[in-house]
């Protein structure tokens, strides 16, 4: 087999090497493909057809003195079962919360100790598990790697547009809830979880406040040359066995890149990247900020920081955020 | 609904009868190995291969396998097995901004039992596995899973040796590496281990609601009536033990808080990195 070299070390968009000294001002080259607004809007408008059924059980296991645990379930595209924890603190038992809504890593299955987190502050949390995760995989399991792949050549059957679709369910499953305030529902989460704060920001009208940290899905078409870390890697592996497809397979990218769903975005959205991250480069977490639409943003950049940007030193910021933007008592 | 603490435990008298028969299974089961390579997932600078052999149960367990191409040297090469950490997806190891491998070593990384592509029949859940079966210690999850870390390095040796040095063969991982250390430290030439599970749990657990040590207090909450029996099956994974019967040099760090697993490792505590 005559296998092909992989890149070393980060090239601009014309692979030419790329000293990376201005990432603010790297910008992109990522558009949107022909019928992009007609095709997300579809998406979105066939998805309401779809009975939601949401279900919660009661999971006294991880419940505790403070944190009342629900497994919860929903329908989603293509009507698959998407499942979720769902955690509501006890002191507010009776009364509609906060609520926050947790979107998930590429690899990591979604973190029930962040929800719990969240819920012994007040809130009530949704920590999503779109398909393919633990729980939500029966049907639909591409692995990891895999997810980024999975049909990549065809942007209508793209892996993503079902997984992007569960993210925006969960916020109805929120919606159904008696415990939730309808007015008051932030989503957040980093890397994975970023793209999935700004897509569900961009399209669910409940979103009062966002939080995405380190956005992965942002400025694909600068990352794939700008690293060489899973889970991007997926992409150079793909391109790098089926040269061919180049094209198409950026053009499917282009249909699911945060950059074209964030200026949909209207509410107060705080970014956090680490300028030393190998995962998800901060070139493009520069873009995608640039092209958030809502009128209050802010980016908070930190030198030195990989793919946790920031991590413990940014998360006080968030929690101000969500206080100040959902209206709750300090 | 108060967290009960989780009684100390002394080091069960049968430890080492327990762990024999590990030993037996695991010499009772054949390898069966399965080497494929992934064309997607190689390049001209790193070979990657999905491999395939079996544990206890019998249980077949996948592995990626990375070698660097003939062209960068002839073998044998060491190997080092990468025991990935607590989580249901394991990593390809390659994919660097500017280190494509550079090294001569091959890397053999592990998907123990429940983990994603080792997941069949037995899927983990997380949270979950760390309280799976831990009723007892022959029930216990971690059980077989500490059995496939050590059928990891029995798929090296099985290798050709003009493929594997096998006096070249390194463990890093969390605190199963450090079983690997006593039940294969003959075969190996060192362990680097993070315990991160087992590592002291009575005087860490009141101090924590972080998962997966989380998933202790979640157990021990729910059902207090179990906290002699979990006690009792901890004591078998319990590090400071292990440790106590590693046969090859061992790093652990320098953290105060792993100063006992140090003195416990005795003359094979390895120096300083």
């Amino acid at each position: 087999m005559d296998l092909q070299p992989s890149r070393v070390g980060a090239v601009d968009r014309n692979g030419q090497p790329y000293d990376r000294s201005d990432p603010a001002g790297y910008g992109t080259s990522v558009t949107k493909p022909e019928g992009y607004d007609a095709f997300w809007q579809e998406t979105w408008d066939r998805l309401q057809d779809i009975p939601l059924e949401p279900e919660v059980r009661l999971v006294p296991l991880r419940s505790d003195d403070e944190v009342i645990v629900y497994e919860g379930f929903y329908t989603s595209w293509e009507r698959l079962r998407i499942a979720c924890w769902y955690c509501v603190p006890r002191r507010t038992a009776g009364q509609r919360s906060p609520t926050i809504a947790i979107m998930p890593g590429y690899v990591s299955e979604p973190s029930l100790g962040t929800g719990k987190q969240w819920a012994r502050a007040g809130y009530a949390c949704v920590v999503v598990a779109p398909r393919g995760k633990l729980r939500s995989n029966s049907v639909f399991n591409p692995g990891y790697p895999g997810l980024l792949t999975h049909n990549l050549t065809d942007y209508q059957t793209y892996g993503y547009r079902g997984f992007y679709c569960d993210a925006w369910r969960a916020i109805d499953l929120l919606l159904s809830r008696p415990e939730v305030d309808p007015g008051r529902i932030a989503v957040t989460g980093g890397s994975q979880g970023g793209a999935l704060t700004i897509v569900t920001a961009a399209w669910h009208p409940a979103i009062q406040a966002a939080c995405p940290g380190a956005p992965y899905l942002c400025g694909m078409r600068e990352a794939i040359d700008l690293t060489h870390t899973y889970p991007y890697e997926e992409l150079n592996d793909y391109l790098r066995l089926c040269p061919d497809r180049r094209a198409t397979v950026l053009r499917t990218l282009d249909f699911y890149d945060g950059i074209n769903m964030a200026p949909r975005i209207s509410c107060p959205t705080l970014m956090n990247i680490g300028l030393a991250d190998p995962v998800c480069p901060p070139e493009t977490g520069y873009a995608v900020f640039a092209a958030v639409g809502a009128a209050v943003k802010e980016l908070r950049a930190y030198p030195g920081e990989g793919h946790g940007a920031g991590g413990a030193k940014h998360a006080p910021h968030v929690q101000a955020w969500m206080r100040h933007h959902l209206q709750v008592a300090a | 609904m108060q967290t009960p603490t989780l009684p100390h435990q002394p080091e069960p008298t049968d430890f080492d009868a327990f762990w024999d028969a590990v030993a037996t299974e695991l010499a009772h089961t054949e390898v069966a190995p399965e080497v494929e390579l992934l064309p997607l997932r190689s390049s001209a600078e790193a070979l990657v291969y999905g491999v395939r052999f079996t544990s206890i149960g019998p249980y077949r367990l996948f592995a990626y396998y990375i070698q660097p191409p003939p062209a960068t040297g002839a073998g044998p090469r060491g190997v080092e097995v990468q025991l990935a950490g607590y989580g249901s997806v394991v990593h390809v190891p390659v994919g660097d901004l500017d280190h494509r491998w550079p090294e001569q070593r091959a890397v053999l990384t592990l998907c123990h039992r429940g983990q994603r592509l080792s997941d069949r029949p037995y899927a983990a859940a997380y949270p979950g596995l760390l309280t799976d079966g831990i009723e007892s210690p022959e029930s216990y999850a971690y059980r077989g899973i500490v059995a496939d870390a050590c059928r990891a390095v029995d798929f090296l040796l099985s290798r050709p040796p003009e493929e594997v040095d096998h006096g070249a063969i390194t463990v890093t991982g969390n605190d199963i590496a450090l079983f690997v250390a006593a039940l294969r430290g003959r075969e190996v030439a060192g362990v680097r281990a993070a315990p991160s599970l087992f590592y002291r749990l009575a005087d860490v657990l009141p101090t924590t609601n972080d998962y997966p040590l989380a998933e202790f207090n979640d157990y021990l909450r729910t059902y207090p009536e179990h906290a002699a029996d979990m006690a009792r099956t901890l004591g078998y994974f319990d590090p400071l033990a292990a440790v106590r019967r590693a046969a090859c040099p061992v790093h652990v760090g320098d953290d105060e808080f792993l100063a006992p697993l140090r003195a416990a490792l005795g003359p094979h505590l390895a120096p300083p990195s």
